[in-house]
């Protein structure tokens, strides 16, 4: 350290402030400069109308891939690990937001067993305890803890078998029409007798928690270290009591809850599922981390080959289960009115419930180019508050640099890099549902966008959340006008026809300007040099 | 009675086997000085204390109940502060909140600034700059002064002397010298001078192994010792 003797350092020299004030703000530079690129590009070649049209698009999907990016950017950035089912996480919710958009009945359906199921793990140090007892008999104790596991999922094959799970029939989905309330009003469809709660339901529940139980204990013992105790508090019994609590009551009002469902607004249907997707996205996150990530953090490859093994796994499971290889999703009636006074105009034509709206002369999707690319905005200012203002955010900061040095100040880290993957994959299924009416539902959705995001970090810089959102940014502005000079050529010198370039070359420029900008600057826009 | 007991500690990282039994003793209320050679396993002590590199054998005591084998964040919020080798100051968080991170309780910062700002007068004038912007001397107390907020019983510094100009060390002694009054120390140093002004006793390591303690005052006249085992 060159430096390190010095309390003060003299002044720079004139020419050295230039110097630096250049260096701290090429990344700003660039940016701007790209922008001014692919702006003066697009009006040069679009009439007026179609430019700006052309820029919202960009937007739009521009803030799809940064809910993708910056969830990825996150966990490498804090963790060193790179989620590569981030993108079926993504899928995960687009399907999970359709299913509590068009099929609310089948997912109360499936949610009652799954938090029966999940209640016992609440109990953790328990089983920790009586796993490091069972690990203690020496022979047979991992021959114990599989035992314990095919216990465990026998018990919870049998029990499952008592609860109305619609949605083991993929036909069920399959033949269901986009808008399931529309059709009950209608009388084409009749909605599913009522159940009772009375002694086989009560024990289906039982054998389930057991079977949760016995699984957990399984697991317990197969991971069994010793040292550590933590004993069990009254807040973990809390938890459990209350995950069963949930679902006796989900089963118990299931039917006026559904029938209260169907029967609000699809926009307020809408809002609850995209806060379900993003929640179920956040737990199936956090349980990811605990069971499969954390026991493998010093072994990175591993950890690469257990993501990339995840997402096969949904995408197979989405198959599976929803049956159809694609959906669509209806847009919410907020954003899907036609007929009077349709399109409107201006800026407040955003909340004039048309479908589109015309500014500045070009014609806008409502929900595509105006309410993702808010949604994208509330989340950048959303996350950027959390990483700069909170406790949490401030200790991801530390973390990022030095976990270990975070950890010896009485802090613990792994809990912060749960909730932390839990966060950026929460953000990745939001983008899915959000994704949904307007692209659709596909099981490959997920690999081509985090793809793109990939790309998009590489040029932000992988390290840098303000990096995410600037080249996700880039990518989906390069890639609309690219799109869009396809369908109207663009006259370029020594050319006797206008220029259209092929669709195949969408993908091609985002790689192109990867590579440009990695040649330039070769840890990306916002990225550090070191790493 | 010791507020910090280690018995024949042996730990390993990965497959080398660093330390191959150390016992010290820290008294409470006193400084000791972890002395031997480069490599020779005083940081590794360090860590192992705080559970950063585990022990594989032997037992780690403090305040009179066994730490072994306890998860890090939980040993240093028992009490024990850390100030590493290379300060590990964050770079993207500033000074205020390289100590704001330090805080078990909220407003453990504010309660402490009179303490941290009367041993490092230079650091209030920093507090809202980038940790990265700060010199080497400045970032050795912003790491000292980390290790200040939370009410810790016992400090674990690791070569405060490093890489500081004379002026620099003079000053970071006096803080120490201050700070041992109230607060128990276990000091790694390379520098006997320093070393010799700020521990009371000093425990010998020379490859993986504590091969003597004592009295820093009689080891100050013993020339053999210092010969043998600290000379280069």
């Amino acid at each position: 350290m060159a430096d390190s003797t010095q309390t003060e350092r003299p002044a720079p020299s004139r020419n050295r402030r230039i110097a630096d004030a250049i260096r701290r703000n090429r990344a700003r530079a660039t940016v701007l400069a790209v922008l001014l690129f692919l702006l003066v590009a697009a009006m040069a070649g679009l009439e007026s109308d179609q430019w700006f049209s052309t820029l919202m698009q960009g937007l739009s999907v521009g803030a799809l891939v940064f809910l993708v990016a910056s969830g990825f950017q996150l966990i490498f950035g804090l963790m060193d690990v790179l989620n590569l089912a981030h993108g079926e996480l993504f899928m995960l919710g687009a399907y999970i937001g359709w299913t509590v958009y068009t099929r609310f009945d089948t997912f109360v359906d499936v949610l009652i067993p799954v938090l029966v199921v999940l209640a016992p793990f609440a109990l953790l140090p328990l089983w920790r305890d009586l796993g490091r007892r069972l690990a203690g008999l020496e022979r047979g104790a991992r021959l114990a803890g599989w035992g314990l596991l095919l216990a465990g999922g026998t018990l919870i094959g049998v029990s499952i078998t008592k609860f109305p799970l619609v949605i083991w029939d993929a036909e069920g989905f399959a033949t269901t029409p986009g808008n399931m309330s529309v059709q009950l009003d209608l009388g084409m469809l009749t909605p599913l007798p009522p159940d009772s709660f009375g002694w086989p339901m009560a024990l289906a529940f039982a054998v389930l928690f057991a079977g949760g139980a016995v699984l957990a204990l399984g697991l317990a013992a197969l991971r069994a270290r010793p040292g550590e105790q933590r004993p069990l508090s009254p807040k973990h019994a809390a938890a459990a009591a209350g995950l069963v609590a949930g679902a006796v009551v989900l089963h118990l009002v299931k039917d006026p809850l559904n029938e209260w469902i169907f029967g609000i607004s699809t926009t307020w249907r809408f809002f609850i599922a995209v806060v379900v997707a993003a929640a179920v996205g956040a737990v199936v996150g956090a349980l990811m981390e605990v069971f499969l990530i954390r026991p493998l953090y010093d072994r990175p490859i591993y950890t690469l080959m257990i993501t990339l093994g995840v997402g096969f796994v949904l995408i197979e499971l989405a198959r599976e289960v929803w049956g159809r290889p694609s959906f669509t999703m209806a847009r919410p009636a907020a954003f899907n009115g036609t007929g009077e006074g349709c399109p409107a105009e201006g800026l407040g034509g955003f909340f004039s419930g048309c479908s589109t709206v015309i500014v500045f002369g070009s014609r806008l999707r409502v929900y595509n180019e105006g309410f993702i690319v808010l949604m994208g905005i509330l989340v950048l200012i959303g996350v950027s508050l959390l990483l700069k203002r909170t406790r949490i955010g401030m200790t991801i900061r530390a973390g990022v640099q030095d976990p270990e040095m975070v950890e010896a100040l009485g802090i613990n880290v792994r809990r912060v890099f749960t909730q932390v993957f839990a966060l950026g994959t929460g953000l990745a299924a939001l983008g899915g549902v959000l994704a949904a009416p307007s692209i659709g539902l596909s099981t490959e959705m997920g690999a081509l966008f985090l793809l793109t995001a990939i790309v998009a970090l590489a040029i932000g810089g992988l390290t840098s959340f303000p990096g995410a959102a600037a080249g996700a940014l880039l990518i989906g502005l390069l890639q609309q006008i690219i799109i869009r000079l396809g369908q109207t050529g663009i006259d370029l010198p020594f050319m006797d026809e206008p220029f259209k370039p092929s669709p195949t070359l969408v993908p091609a420029a985002s790689i192109i300007l990867m590579v440009v900008i990695l040649l330039v600057l070769p840890s990306g826009l916002f990225g550090r040099g070191n790493r | 009675m010791n507020l910090l007991e280690l018995r024949d500690i042996h730990t390993f990282i990965g497959q080398f086997h660093i330390l191959e039994g150390v016992s010290v003793e820290v008294p409470r209320g006193s400084v000791v000085a972890l002395l031997g050679r480069n490599g020779a396993g005083k940081t590794t002590t360090l860590k192992t204390i705080l559970g950063l590199t585990p022990a594989r054998s032997g037992t780690v005591t403090f305040d009179g109940q066994e730490i072994t084998g306890l998860r890090s964040f939980d040993i240093a919020a028992m009490g024990i502060g850390f100030v590493p080798e290379h300060r590990a100051i964050f770079s993207d968080l500033s000074v205020e909140e390289n100590l704001r991170i330090a805080e078990r309780r909220k407003g453990d910062l504010e309660r402490k600034e009179d303490l941290i700002f009367g041993l490092f007068p230079d650091l209030k004038r920093l507090i809202g700059l980038p940790g990265t912007s700060l010199s080497g001397g400045q970032q050795q107390m912003l790491a000292v002064a980390r290790a200040l907020v939370p009410d810790n019983r016992l400090l674990l510094i690791d070569e405060p002397s490093e890489g500081l100009a004379p002026v620099l060390i003079e000053q970071m002694i006096e803080a120490i010298t201050r700070l041992s009054d109230t607060t128990t120390v276990l000091l790694v140093e390379q520098n006997f001078i320093v070393a010799s002004r700020l521990g009371k006793t000093y425990v010998i390591i020379e490859e993986g192994r504590s091969v003597k303690s004592g009295e820093m005052a009689d080891l100050v006249d013993d020339h053999d010792t210092i010969q043998r085992y600290l000379g280069v």
